[in-house]
């Protein structure tokens, strides 16, 4: 068994081809842009849409923690509606009552099997597109043993698997599912150590050794790229791209080498997880790039990988 | 392109538009095909027919008459100088009454109405296919003499069939030869070297067209236009066939004598699509080898769509043997222009309509004619589109009837039975129709146009729905699946499994329309739903479409004539819905129904509509005997900007096919420029949207229309 936070059918950007990509959650970076924030943490979260709640009342009944919870507004005197997140097992009752949809459960516990079912329903658009399965995250190795099981029913199925990874973990995990996989889409996302450390909460060292091993891969038929997101205010600098780009020389030929720009969606999904106004932070603060800016950065890259 | 042509196409889009405003502010909103009719005025005082009581026209001879007397002395000329045709229509043929009084099936109007029938076929009209080559060999004095021969061979005594179509011919021939006349009196004062010449070119074509077939390119697709303008003044008929076939041998003859030049037959094309939006198909299988049909033609028919970008109604046949470069061109433009052609499917196709003892090679023959239908051309009476069972309303008096039965236990397996009955019996009674229609339609409304395009009517003298051809198959095509099949999974997980509510109270509470119960309604409707794959709704998409095509295709109309049952709502999906009260699966009472046999908006449990997901599920619930199920996807531009984007349709396009779908629609949309559309129309009076099977400019569809195309852009 594993959890997962996602199955996203005729995905066209994880890789080539029509691919369906699943959401593994748990992750060992923060990244403070994330564009996944619910997949952070690899228990089950509950996440709110409180404009869609219709006052139905049934989470307060069937919550065991009694995190829903009533309450008087002090300064309008109207009565409204608290949910104590701290108390929250991740049980999911709420949810399973919530017909409204405010109340979602992020993180499913699903048998390897039970995900494939899923997947291998658009068979047919992966053979005729060259396309296949995605395990995205989150970090899905972190959660090994479940991927292992994924890839194998993958394999046995002949589809085209792709996982897309951080790196930042002994690379005997990547060694190990190797054999499953064709590609791996590894994430570069910062070179200076300081800027590693306070945006991602580590100092990147683990990734810059395991990038540098990625040639390893080769022996098991991977193929691998590496991709880049530019964030406004973090990464989008000459001198960090041009870092990034110019990595040593043991990070050599990679499939092909990509810059993504940033988006903010990450935002929105950090409000219903409970995270609003000043606990925001700095990502607030981060832009999406301009189309003349990504230009010059992939021009520098380009220049630097011929 | 030359500068010349690129203008005249400018121009005739730019009149099109304003002749679209001046329909919307005197007609009102079309929530149907955006016709080539001209909104002008015609002459007044057309005399009502006094040899019927009522002075209306029924059956060939009168009909005939009031034909030709409205193309030779009311119908106004009509030649815009930028267009390399003459023609165009400005209504119906006056005084036509439909049926006579005493034919007209009152005797099924309460089943009608209790089975929720909207659309019962009973009384329509041309939704058949022409073979335009009859035509373009014969010509029009061809035709006439045809009619005048096997009138003296067949000596009848009964001569009002072919009084009739003499009629119809001679109207014909004589507005054809006003507008030659028109056009060279325009010339004399014309003072623009081009436009000079070219309404000199318009009178000589039309002048040869009274005298012989067409012989050139301009001369057929001229040709072609009159067919158009003159079926569609017959009760609105829009099917013309495998076009760029018809063209391609005039087309390289004038080529190899080096009389045209490609940019040149762009504006014929583009000035025949302009003339009206009749139904064609470009590329598919040769009906010997299956190799694919498509040429030089395809392409620019192809080229003349890109460059007008209004509603065309042109379909890519997708078969084992496609032109890919044609494909791809086609997907780009869909892309570029938001909307273009649709995609018409032999892999469900072929072999569907095989199965009704058709050779393989009649079954590449049937081409995409019309909305979401395809026709053997010129030798199949098939009736298409114009009638349908409501899939929903036999599940709503099922639940009447069990509830109200003490006698037996509620359970799926006792709604499932009487849900069958009640299918049963509307099927019967829309075959019943069906053998009304067959036996009263042809002294009312004969098929007075396509009969002279048909092998068949003329040599016999019989009108095509009478036996004058050698093929009958009458469609019939279910709508609301997925409103169906939704509220039997509703029912079976929240009643059945989950116990979360009795059978009584949920009927209670649909019959209050779940008011005060929101809870409740979304409980129903927050379901794994139609589309999802392997959910219960799926099982029951399955068997409502299994246990339909079964009941339309065991048993014959008792007259003995083969139904072949489609899926497909048109667009009144929102008239069907009015009629109902609410259903199980959260929709309230008078909401539309869900369309043909496509999932519903946001079906996904993250409430989008993975166009995977809803191809697979449309590709399984095909009735499969060659009529269609659509499927319709809207993209948002977004995925056009993204690498990969057009790669990715057309391999879902492709796979559609390979999986028995039978026909794609496909629009290019953003949300943003929808939604800032569907609030002030006049913002995007060019906006053309693909609506289901059939292309409109999206400020002529009424609210509601737009409303329905919104939500399904929104759900992605």
């Amino acid at each position: 068994m594993g959890t997962i936070f996602n199955i996203q059918r005729f995905s066209i950007h994880d890789g080539p081809g029509i691919r369906t990509t699943v959401f593994l959650k748990g992750c060992n970076n923060r990244c403070l842009w994330c564009h996944n924030p619910e997949s952070l943490i690899i228990k089950p979260q509950i996440q709110t849409y409180l404009n869609k709640c219709i006052g139905c009342g049934q989470c307060f009944e069937v919550c065991p923690e009694g995190c829903h919870v009533l309450f008087i507004d002090d300064e309008t005197k109207e009565t409204k509606r608290m949910f104590k997140r701290e108390k929250c097992t991740g049980c999911g009752k709420c949810a399973d009552s919530c017909f409204a949809n405010a109340l979602v459960l992020c993180g499913e516990e699903m048998s390897a099997q039970k995900v494939m079912e899923e997947v291998l329903m658009d068979k047919p658009y992966y053979e005729q597109s060259g396309g296949g399965v995605t395990f995205s995250g989150g970090e899905p190795l972190l959660q090994l043993a479940f991927l292992k099981e994924l890839l194998t029913i993958s394999r046995e199925n002949g589809i085209h698997t792709a996982v897309q990874t951080a790196l930042n973990m002994d690379f005997s995990r990547v060694v190990e599912v190797a054999p499953y996989v064709d590609l791996f889409m590894c994430d570069f996302k910062i070179f200076d150590r300081d800027l590693h450390k306070k945006y991602i909460g580590n100092d990147g060292e683990k990734i810059r050794e395991n990038l540098k091993r990625l040639p390893e891969l080769k022996e098991y038929g991977c193929e691998y790229v590496v991709r880049t997101p530019v964030i406004g205010g973090v990464n989008d600098t000459e001198e960090e791209i041009k870092n990034i780009a110019d990595f040593p020389e043991e990070f050599v030929h990679p499939a092909y080498y990509e810059l993504m720009p940033y988006h903010n969606m990450g935002l929105s999904k950090l409000e219903t997880l409970g995270v609003e106004g000043e606990d925001i932070g700095e990502a607030a603060l981060f832009t999406t790039p301009s189309e003349e800016k990504m230009n010059t950065l992939k021009e520098i890259s380009n220049i630097i990988k011929k | 392109m030359e500068k010349i042509y690129r203008d005249c196409i400018e121009s005739m889009r730019e009149t099109k538009l304003m002749y679209n405003q001046m329909k919307l502010e005197k007609i009102g909103y079309i929530d149907n095909d955006d016709h080539g009719m001209i909104p002008l005025p015609h002459k007044e005082g057309f005399p009502k027919l006094e040899s019927s009581p009522d002075g209306l026209a029924y059956g060939p001879r009168d009909i005939g008459k009031n034909w030709k007397l409205w193309l030779t002395e009311y119908h106004p000329t009509y030649i815009n100088p930028n267009s390399a045709l003459a023609g165009a229509w400005f209504g119906t043929v006056p005084g036509l009454g439909g049926w006579r009084k005493e034919d007209r099936p009152y005797h099924l109007k309460e089943l009608h109405e209790k089975y929720n029938f909207v659309q019962t076929g009973i009384g329509a009209m041309n939704h058949m296919c022409p073979d335009m080559r009859i035509g373009l060999d014969l010509g029009f004095k061809g035709i006439l003499d045809k009619v005048r021969r096997f009138r003296y061979l067949n000596n009848p005594v009964n001569t009002d069939f072919y009084d009739g179509e003499e009629d119809v011919v001679l109207g014909m021939l004589a507005f054809i030869e006003r507008h030659a006349k028109a056009a060279k009196e325009m010339s004399l004062t014309e003072t623009d070297p081009f436009k000079k010449s070219n309404l000199e070119k318009i009178a000589e074509v039309n002048q040869n067209l009274l005298k012989e077939p067409p012989k050139t390119l301009r001369e057929a697709v001229q040709f072609l236009c009159w067919f158009q303008t003159f079926s569609r003044m017959y009760f609105t008929s829009g099917a013309m066939g495998q076009l760029d076939e018809l063209l391609r041998p005039y087309y390289e003859k004038d080529i190899k004598e080096g009389i045209i030049t490609d940019d040149e037959v762009v504006w014929y094309i583009a000035s025949l699509l302009v003339n009206d939006t009749h139904y064609s198909q470009i590329g598919g299988p040769h009906p010997a080898d299956g190799h694919d049909l498509s040429s030089r033609m395809s392409y620019l028919i192809l080229e003349a769509t890109h460059a007008l970008r209004i509603p065309c109604h042109i379909a890519l046949r997708l078969h084992d043997n496609y032109n890919h470069d044609l494909f791809h061109k086609a997907v780009t433009y869909l892309f570029e222009d938001g909307t273009g052609v649709n995609y018409s499917c032999s892999g469900g196709l072929d072999k569907g309509y095989m199965k009704n003892s058709a050779p393989l090679g009649l079954a590449r023959m049937r081409a995409k004619v019309g909305c979401n239908w395809t026709a053997l051309p010129g030798i199949e009476y098939c009736l298409q589109d114009v009638s349908r069972v409501c899939l929903v309303k036999p599940l709503l008096l099922a639940l009447d009837d069990m509830i109200a039965d003490s006698s037996c236990e509620n359970s799926m397996e006792e709604l499932w039975d009487r849900y069958c009955g009640h299918l049963a019996v509307s099927v019967k009674v829309m075959k019943d129709g069906m053998d009304w229609h067959m036996a009263h339609h042809g002294r009312n409304t004969p098929e007075m146009v396509i009969n002279l395009f048909c092998h068949g009517p003329i040599e016999r003298g019989l009108d095509a729905v009478d036996g004058g051809v050698d093929i009958y198959n009458l469609n019939c095509d279910g709508v609301g699946l997925a409103t169906a099949a939704d509220s039997f999974g509703a029912i079976e997980q929240r009643v059945v499994n989950e116990k979360r509510i009795s059978w009584e109270k949920l009927y209670e509470v649909l019959k209050n329309d779940y008011e005060g119960n929101e809870n409740i309604r979304l409980m129903m409707k927050n379901i794994p739903r139609y589309g999802s794959g392997g959910s219960l709704s799926d099982k029951w998409a399955d068997k409502i479409s299994d246990k339909y095509t079964h009941l339309m295709k065991d048993t014959p109309t008792d007259n003995g004539y083969q139904m072949i049952p489609g899926l497909f709502s048109h667009g009144i999906i929102g008239q069907l819905g009015q009629n109902l009260g609410a259903t199980p699966n959260g929709r309230k009472a008078g909401e539309p129904i869900s369309h043909s046999a496509d999932p519903d908006p946001g079906f996904m449990k993250d409430g989008g509509s993975a166009p995977t997901a809803k191809s697979n599920a449309v590709a399984r619930v095909q009735p499969g005997y060659g009529n269609s199920a659509p499927l319709q996807i809207d993209f948002d531009t977004e995925l056009a900007m993204s690498i990969g984007g057009i790669e990715a349709i057309e391999n879902l396009l492709l796979t559609h096919n390979k999986q028995g779908g039978t026909l794609v629609n496909i629009n290019v949309v953003s949300k943003e420029k929808i939604l800032e559309a569907h609030k002030d129309p006049s913002k995007y009076p060019d906006l053309v949207v693909r609506v289901t099977g059939f292309s409109a400019f999206f400020a002529s569809l009424s609210p509601k229309y737009r409303q329905q195309i919104v939500d399904r852009i929104l759900s992605k």
